[in-house]
């Protein structure tokens, strides 16, 4: 019976929060949600295997696994059936998005909904003002 | 006007009328059983007066406690479906957690003042609804700054190097809110001023609001975090 945290690289999908601050997020959202944390996973940057998660998966029998958000899981397509292969039965907290569940099923839906997010397309916020923000609504609002 | 020109080239906001009102009123009832104010009755008016009563900590501990409500947003947009379809399409990005907001009656209790939802981050593709679960006394609902006004306004402070400073915080007296009865929701763009002022009643006013926005267009801040994918049937 082992919750963990798992922190990764600074770049998360579109968001971009330091390790200190994932730890933040995470640690509020087990208090919220009544878990208790027992062991904190770093991951290395550069990487989003999740590789050291199921190497401690293997000894510690997780049961329960925090991650900041849904953009922290596997991308690459083996990556990903690893994952659900070994890691079935735990049961996932995405702290960003107040989600939680297990299986292969959930897992799959929720590296689905990640990956619409990427793909979505997105306006840079730092180029631009609230007046040209509003020439861009009335441009091209359907 | 058709509502989405209204929204875009008019008032910048709209009344409606709620499409499916058993969508609307399980809504309500949700609301109502997963309210924890355990000295009312079970229904919405009852739980208004115990809220009036409440303290801010209290109030706010209830808010935090609806976030558990988690198909709020879904049922609220399934409540106007063709409304929502002909503005963005049927495939959408949805507010994760949609918000029912507790206003409580009587001077010194917190108040929303002027601001535009882009402030928060959300796409300028954003639409807002905001419905009350009851009818709204005087001066209890939201007051909305016609979208030419509220543009002329982002244009003052811009000039200064500023949004949302004093010139819009200092708009909240002699606005009047927009009445509306159960059943009814304003719709509006997120360029839209907006904010409510004190109201006296023996009741609290609840309302929700859910923001959404057509898959096919940008985001802007909002994300995962926010937002989630959702297919309208």
């Amino acid at each position: 019976m082992t919750t963990a945290t798992v922190t990764t690289d600074i770049n998360i999908g579109p968001f971009r929060i330091p390790s200190n601050g994932q730890n933040m997020i995470m640690n509020n959202y087990a208090q919220r949600n009544n878990l208790v944390i027992e062991l904190v996973i770093p991951e290395p940057l550069m990487s989003n295997a999740l590789a050291t998660v199921q190497w401690l998966h293997e000894e510690r029998k997780l049961t329960k696994v925090i991650l900041s958000s849904i953009h922290q899981l596997p991308v690459n397509q083996d990556r990903i059936d690893n994952l659900l292969k070994n890691m079935e039965d735990v049961e996932f907290h995405f702290a960003l998005e107040g989600i939680s569940g297990r299986g292969k099923v959930f897992l799959s839906e929720t590296i689905k909904e990640a990956k619409m997010f990427i793909e979505a397309q997105t306006i840079d916020s730092t180029k631009k003002n609230w007046l040209s923000l509003y020439e861009i609504m009335i441009k091209n609002k359907k | 006007m058709e509502i989405k020109k209204e929204l875009m080239h008019g008032k910048g906001y709209a009344v409606i009328s709620i499409e499916n009102m058993d969508i609307f009123k399980k809504l309500r009832d949700a609301f109502i059983e997963k309210i924890n104010t355990s000295n009312a009755k079970k229904d919405i008016d009852s739980v208004r007066k115990v809220m009036a009563k409440m303290s801010k900590a209290e109030i706010n501990k209830l808010m935090v406690d609806l976030l558990k409500f988690n198909n709020l947003s879904e049922m609220i947009i399934n409540s106007c479906p063709t409304l929502i379809e002909s503005l963005c399409g049927k495939q959408l990005f949805i507010q994760r957690r949609a918000t029912i907001i507790m206003n409580v009656p009587g001077e010194g209790q917190p108040k929303q003042w002027p601001h535009y939802e882009l402030m928060s981050g959300v796409s300028p593709f954003t639409y807002i609804i905001w419905a009350p679960l009851h009818d709204l006394e005087e001066n209890s609902g939201v007051y909305y700054v016609h979208q030419k006004e509220s543009l002329e306004l982002i244009k003052k402070e811009q000039a200064g190097g500023l949004v949302n400073g004093p010139t819009v915080l200092n708009m909240m007296p002699n606005q009047k809110p927009t009445p509306l009865k159960f059943g009814q929701a304003i719709i509006f763009n997120p360029f839209v001023l907006h904010g409510n002022i004190t109201f006296n009643s023996k009741f609290a006013r609840v309302a929700y609001s859910s923001r959404f926005q057509s898959y096919n267009k940008p985001l802007l801040q909002k994300n995962s975090d926010y937002l989630k994918y959702y297919q309208l049937n």
